[in-house]
């Protein structure tokens, strides 16, 4: 009898933890004041992928080579302290049970800029990126199972211009 | 008939000879009792493992996020936002990389100062 409630308990636990994820953040956070959202759903993004010549309007960023390895796009932008810090936490905690890797940091007078990836040598599947510039609060989820080599590259190049 | 001291003292052949040996009578209730013993789990495993189903698929459906609705209806819209997104992560990786270009160029002064 022991063992089932053992075995309930870490499933339960389990469970919990796999829901924090981009979404359940976007979920919390996208209908409060002060806060503006963006979600580009995975039905969103295979009919963008089936645009043959999609217009691009930022010339340094070429989204062709990982357009179509993208799932789901969580934007959140928040102008309360109050809920940019909780914003912040619920941020740390949920890469910590999601066993993102610090993929950069950059601090320089409280501004806080960190990128987080998650997947394995090949595919990247989930890109994070949390970015506190004094009042405002920045907060980027792009799931997918996006190649990590042409991201990289992408934002690479994104980066030089 | 042996205590139980010295059944525990038994080998294994010891005890697969004895149980082979049909001359031991076998009290007739024996057979019921081990029957009830084997039994017994089953009475509260067959439901402890529907509740455990249940409170396994419950806390699923109580942790399953919903999909939020889409922000734009206009895949256009849509590609735009993300080439926003990704040129503010470009972004964010080119303010590191000016910072280390800043952090190296500081320690090349300081070596030369040395």
């Amino acid at each position: 009898m022991k063992k089932i409630y053992i075995l309930v308990v870490m499933l339960l636990v389990s469970v919990t933890a796999l829901a924090q994820n981009g979404r359940s953040l976007y979920n919390k956070y996208s209908d409060a004041p002060n806060v503006e959202a963006v979600y580009v759903s995975p039905a969103m993004f295979r009919l963008i992928g089936k645009i043959p010549d999609i217009e691009m309007q930022d010339e340094s960023v070429n989204l062709g080579p990982i357009i179509k390895s993208l799932s789901g796009l969580y934007i959140l932008s928040i102008s309360d302290e109050r809920l940019a810090a909780d914003l912040a936490d619920d941020v740390n905690r949920f890469i910590k049970k999601g066993q993102y890797e610090l993929l950069m940091e950059a601090k320089d007078n409280g501004e806080v800029m960190r990128l987080y990836t998650v997947g394995n040598d090949k595919i990247v599947n989930s890109l994070v990126m949390l970015a506190v510039q004094g009042s405002e609060t920045d907060f980027i989820c792009v799931d997918g199972d996006m190649p990590r080599e042409e991201l990289e590259n992408l934002i690479a190049e994104a980066a030089k211009d | 008939m042996k205590t139980l001291d010295e059944m525990t003292r038994l080998s294994a052949e010891d005890l697969e000879r004895i149980s082979l040996d049909e001359s031991i009578p076998v009290p007739e209730e024996l057979s019921g009792k081990v029957q009830a013993a084997v039994r017994r789990p089953v009475r509260w495993m067959l439901p402890a493992g529907i509740a455990a189903a249940v409170a396994v698929l419950v806390t699923i459906g109580l942790t399953r996020e919903p999909a939020p609705k889409d922000t734009f209806d206009d895949p256009y819209l849509a590609y735009a936002e993300v080439e926003k997104a990704f040129a503010k992560i470009s972004g964010t990786v080119a303010y590191g990389a000016d910072k280390i270009a800043q952090s190296e160029e500081t320690l090349d002064k300081l070596s030369y100062w040395k």
